[in-house]
């Protein structure tokens, strides 16, 4: 098969013992980032134990989902299986309102790439893959 | 300065030829390169008695790893030595080789073995290298592939990105160091890219990968091998050559937490492995006579420059464009062009060019009255090294 076969799936996240509430969540709709119970901060992608304080008491919280983004590429030759069909393709690295640099990759979309630009505000959506896994993306927010 | 500092020293470099897609198995360019080097320190096959490597393809995603052809491990360079029975120390290190250095260098220093043998043997994989052909992700990939951030150019133009927005620069200003590294380049001819020139017009016209990092912020992958030898310094005295003693060592676990998302890892963790480097040595950025950064993509360099002290924070493209760094500027930087230049050797080529340099070697390119260079490999973060190489043993 050639690259960027479009009859070829996209990679699907494999939900582990330490991500599978973040996948949970968002299969629900809801985007819920790991958060300290002793230091109290947010981290992502999930850790057994706080990077920040050392410590094992890791929840998972319901965020606002608004962000910005924090900086970004606008992909133009990539031959990952899938992806071939949907370029150019912008990948964001997404800030989270809740904490400065609380970062997460998704897509930026709804929005030409080149109208994208660091700083601009977004707003979480989900893409479905398949009935256990969404994938949060995110969308220009207008505001409201 | 550390205990360590002095102690131990390259004594011999030698280098395969550098080609692309060769039809030549991997293993013939590791045994091409390890017999130039013992050559180089004067010594035979039958005194080596270390061996070191990284026995990891230079790819992400999806390609094998056959011994010989992607590969080359300790018992195979053994054997292709014939001396299987003479190896007494031995390590593989996965990750990048400033590791494998340093563990080698510590081998000789304490006796574990006399001469050790380095090397560092990378190809080119079939295919397109960074192509991620799994359809499941899992670890820190759940949180990337899904969403199509799968080759490394991608990784780095995110980090180009938040730099240019941050201090306000060009890809006209990008092009600066590109360029001054391929003039380095025409005076190496071991280089992939000796012969061929590029300008700055050359560089905005280039096909961008990942907007806004294009084909020329990233290393020219090559087939090819780089050995090292190394021994103690009382050792490394009566050799042939005069000895690049390792007076500065460190190394990081910096965290990227998540692949390349936010770039300020980088910078955070070059400046922790910077701290430790200068202190091991009892030098600074001002004793450096020479720099070999490393540049296997172009932003990596401005971290380097920033993060070990040498320029300010956002300071290190108009240093490039300033003319500080060029051969007969105040600090000649990545002089045989290294990565982008050389070849995508994984940080050999710094450390040959580090060495070559402070030892007088370095033919038409070398830089005058050197006595300490500084060689690293890395993004700052997991498996990133550093390591000083001086004229004399104590700094």
């Amino acid at each position: 098969m050639s690259a960027g076969d479009a009859s070829v799936s996209k990679p699907v996240p494999v939900p582990d013992e330490i991500t599978a509430p973040f996948w949970e969540a968002a299969n629900r709709g809801v985007l819920a980032i790991q958060h300290c119970g002793a230091c109290e901060r947010y981290i992502h992608p999930p850790a057994a134990i706080c990077p920040h304080c050392q410590a094992t008491d890791m929840r998972f919280r319901e965020v606002s989902g608004r962000a910005r983004v924090y900086t970004h590429t606008i992909v133009r030759d990539n031959v990952t299986q899938g992806f071939a069909p949907d370029e150019p393709y912008v990948i964001g690295i997404i800030e989270l309102v809740e904490q400065e640099r609380l970062v997460l990759v998704a897509n930026v979309v709804g929005v030409k790439p080149e109208d994208v630009s660091v700083g601009m505000p977004l707003r979480v959506t989900f893409e479905r893959l398949n009935d256990e896994i969404a994938l949060p993306q995110f969308t220009p927010d207008g505001g409201d | 300065m550390d205990e360590f500092s002095g102690r131990a020293a390259i004594v011999g470099l030698g280098y395969s030829k550098l080609e692309r897609r060769s039809p030549r198995p991997l293993a013939n360019f590791a045994r091409e390169a390890a017999a130039a080097a013992i050559a180089d320190a004067g010594l035979t096959v039958d005194d080596i008695d270390g061996l070191g490597t990284i026995p990891n393809i230079a790819a992400y995603g999806n390609t094998g790893d056959l011994e010989g052809i992607d590969i080359v491990t300790v018992p195979n360079m053994a054997q292709m030595l014939g001396r299987e029975r003479g190896i007494r120390w031995h390590v593989q290190t996965p990750g990048l080789c400033p590791d494998t250095i340093m563990t080698a260098a510590a081998a000789v220093a304490s006796g574990a073995c006399t001469y050790a043998l380095v090397w560092r043997a990378v190809n080119v994989p079939k295919g397109r290298y960074s192509d991620f052909s799994r359809a499941r992700a899992y670890g820190d990939d759940q949180f990337r592939a899904p969403y199509g951030f799968t080759m490394p150019a991608a990784w780095q133009s995110v980090a180009l990105r938040k730099y240019m927005h941050d201090h306000g620069s060009t890809r006209e200003d990008m092009a600066a160091f590109v360029v001054q590294n391929r003039e380095n380049t025409q005076l190496n001819p071991k280089a992939y890219w000796h012969g061929t020139p590029l300008t700055a017009q050359d560089y905005l016209d280039a096909p961008m990968l990942a907007d806004p990092f294009c084909l020329y912020d990233c290393d020219i992958p090559v087939d090819g091998c780089v050995a090292v030898v190394l021994a103690d310094a009382e050792r490394a005295r009566s050799l042939r050559n005069p000895p690049a003693y390792i007076t500065g060592h460190a190394q990081t676990t910096w965290p990227t937490r998540g692949g390349f998302t936010d770039s300020e890892h980088m910078w955070e963790g070059g400046a922790a492995m910077g701290e430790k480097l200068w202190a091991s040595a009892g030098l600074g950025p001002d004793d450096i006579d020479a720099a070999m950064l490393y540049d296997g993509f172009s932003i990596f360099l401005y971290v380097w420059l920033e993060a070990l002290g040498f320029v300010g924070r956002g300071e290190a493209a108009s240093y490039i464009a300033s003319g500080a760094t060029a051969l007969d500027g105040e600090l000649p930087l990545n002089t045989s062009g290294c990565s982008l230049g050389e070849g995508r050797l994984h940080g050999m080529a710094q450390i040959a060019e580090a060495v070559l340099q402070v030892t007088g070697r370095a033919g038409a390119r070398q830089v005058e009255g050197v006595a300490h260079t500084i060689a690293t490999v890395g993004a700052g973060t997991l498996a990133s090294g550093g390591l000083i190489f001086s004229r004399e043993p104590r700094a």
